[in-house]
């Protein structure tokens, strides 16, 4: 299923006809700002109320100190028109927030980002309005992507159809499953045929059925010449859907190739679960 | 080339020049950036039909949550009316100056009662809705419109009680009751210029938020809500004309000019009224865009 792509990069100059680029990444930071977290020094052998004491005043203390947060250490990389790349890496490697940097949603520090048409994201925690039934939101969604009204209403049915939540739809999304909102999710944004996709983690929610129908439905968008990114903890997820993977780790890129074979060389970084099929060094410590 | 472990591989990065290059031969677009200030109105022009989406869709959030609904939207200026009644019409007499002292009343509660539900939400515009914020991309100034907008749709009803009391207490229905959609009109204006210059400010410092309760409580005694301003400032004409020309204070004078016989219209307070909407509306507007790019950061 994985088409292998040329892991190199074009050469800027020789930009070649066929290989169009769609988003270029080039030396992005990304820092966030925290307020009043900060390492709290290990806990005194008297803790005694004493202590207690004073360390409600540290506290008191603490909370006017700022700490940044270097989610993302200059990545650069450069996708195509027709790639389906995706990113994975451990809890907090900075994969999705590279992510949201990409749908232009948290502005870099450092660094530039350019992309070619709309992007849409769609996250499990893209919070649409709880409170709202399942139809408000394909309103709101949908008129969010860019498309207007009437547009919605023109696709409504389909969305609904896709989503697979049925009557379900006029309730509002707070009383949805897990499932049945990122089913949802994905439908919406979908629906928009965007220039690029990205995927944040929705894939796992839903059952068999509709994860063949969610990747019959990607692999229609990567064919209107649109990119696809997916973020997912899934390596059969990544190997199944992409042809090229990016590996984050600590907010850095470690590696960017053909997903086959940076899923295999994530993977034996791991834990040892279950032998992996072919592990091509044996596993790594597990900071790497 | 660097190696990774498993002999996967990171490919060389193009330098900062090659990647702008590359982007500039394609036709890329640069993200991050806020757009023109004039592309960026267009683009809200151009999505206002999203932006009432928004505004029904808050404003339909706000009632579900009640059992009863929109029938607070009726009752609570009601019992609001009546607990100031109370208080200031009975026990503390500030009803001097004022024939028709429940029409006064009422409209001044349902006036500030709308400039006040506008500030207090619409500067949370943007920090409240963080998840929606980083979910979906656009113009960041449609969020703290529709809230305003929002809070004007759910002030209707109120509006319509209004109209009721004003017949209850003997007002005659005049020709100059048309100027009421004019006056609230105007109002809107300013509610939505200072909501997002608030929105703004609350995005760089959050601390800001715990003032909002206390200014609005300031801005409710300082407004004419429950007093005449004219009345009990009549010895001091400069705080008098201050008083009553601010932003909060002036929409209270515009409704009672338009629906009160004993508040005869007086242009030049419409004047200042379209002076000041036009003023906040497209000030707050600038200053809301030239933060366009750091809404959903932190």
């Amino acid at each position: 299923m994985a088409a292998p792509e040329p892991p190199e990069t074009a050469p800027a100059s020789a930009a070649a006809g066929e290989r169009r680029p769609s988003v270029i990444v080039s030396g992005v930071d990304i820092t966030y700002r925290v307020q009043g977290a900060k390492k709290s020094p290990a806990p005194s052998p008297e803790d005694d109320d004493e202590s207690l004491f004073r360390g409600l005043f540290r506290r008191g203390r603490d909370l006017a100190t700022m700490q940044t947060v270097e989610a993302v250490k200059h990545v650069s990389f450069v996708a195509y028109h027709g790639e389906s790349i995706g990113i994975i890496g451990r809890n907090g490697s900075g994969k999705s927030t590279l992510l949201r940097a990409i749908a232009g949603l948290i502005p870099p520090t450092n660094g530039q980002i350019w992309i070619s048409g709309e992007p849409s994201l769609l996250g499990v925690n893209a919070v649409l309005m709880s409170k709202l039934t399942g139809e408000r939101n394909i309103y709101v969604g949908g008129q969010a992507l860019g498309l207007t009204r009437a547009q919605v209403r023109a696709r409504f049915e389909d969305i609904v159809e896709f989503s697979g939540i049925g009557e379900a739809v006029h309730r509002p999304m707070r009383t949805y499953s897990s499932g049945q909102a990122a089913r949802l999710r994905f439908a919406i944004s979908t629906a928009a045929a965007p220039d690029i996709l990205m995927i944040d983690e929705a894939l796992a929610t839903g059952d068999a059925d509709f994860k063949e129908r969610s990747a019959a439905r990607v692999a229609e968008i990567r064919e209107q010449a649109s990119t696809v990114f997916l973020v997912s903890h899934s390596n059969a997820t990544v190997r199944d859907l992409c042809d090229r993977a990016l590996w984050m780790e600590k907010g850095t890129l470690l590696a960017d190739g053909p997903a086959e074979e940076v899923v295999a060389a994530y993977e034996a970084t791991l834990p040892k679960k279950k032998p992996p099929a072919k592990p091509k060094t044996p596993p790594a410590p597990k900071d790497t | 080339m660097t190696s990774a472990p498993g002999g996967a591989s990171l490919p060389p990065a193009l330098s900062a020049e090659e990647a702008a290059a590359l982007a500039k031969a394609h036709g890329l677009e640069a993200l991050g950036g806020r757009p023109p200030f004039g592309t960026y109105v267009r683009t809200l022009w151009r999505r206002r039909s999203f932006l009432w989406t928004l505004s029904s869709a808050d404003a339909a959030e706000k009632n579900s949550e009640d059992r009863l609904g929109v029938i607070w939207t009726l009752l609570n200026p009601l019992l609001l009316v009546v607990s100031y009644f109370l208080i200031f019409g009975l026990l503390l007499d500030t009803k001097r100056g004022v024939q028709n002292f429940i029409g006064f009343l009422s409209i001044g509660v349902v006036v500030f009662g709308f400039s006040s539900a506008a500030i207090t939400k619409g500067t949370k515009a943007i920090v409240g809705n963080l998840g929606l914020v980083r979910a979906l991309r656009f113009p960041r100034a449609l969020l703290p419109l529709s809230v305003t907008l929002s809070e004007a749709i759910r002030t209707l009803p109120a509006m319509a009680v209004l109209l009721v009391l004003m017949l209850v207490t003997h007002e005659p229905v005049g020709l100059k009751w048309l100027l009421l959609p004019v006056a609230f009109a105007l109002q809107i204006a300013m509610m939505a210029g200072l909501v997002l210059m608030g929105a703004r400010l609350l995005n760089i410092s959050r601390d800001i938020g715990n003032l909002i309760p206390v200014a609005i409580r300031l801005l409710r005694y300082l407004s004419g809500v429950f007093f005449s301003i004219d009345h009990y400032a009549r010895h001091h004409p400069t705080w008098r004309e201050i008083l009553n020309l601010q932003p909060f204070a002036l929409p209270n004078t515009l409704v009672r000019q338009s629906l009160m016989t004993e508040f005869p219209i007086v242009w030049q307070f419409w004047g200042v009224g379209a002076l000041w909407a036009v003023g906040l509306f497209a000030g707050g507007l600038w200053l809301f865009w030239r933060d366009e790019a750091k809404y959903g950061r932190a």
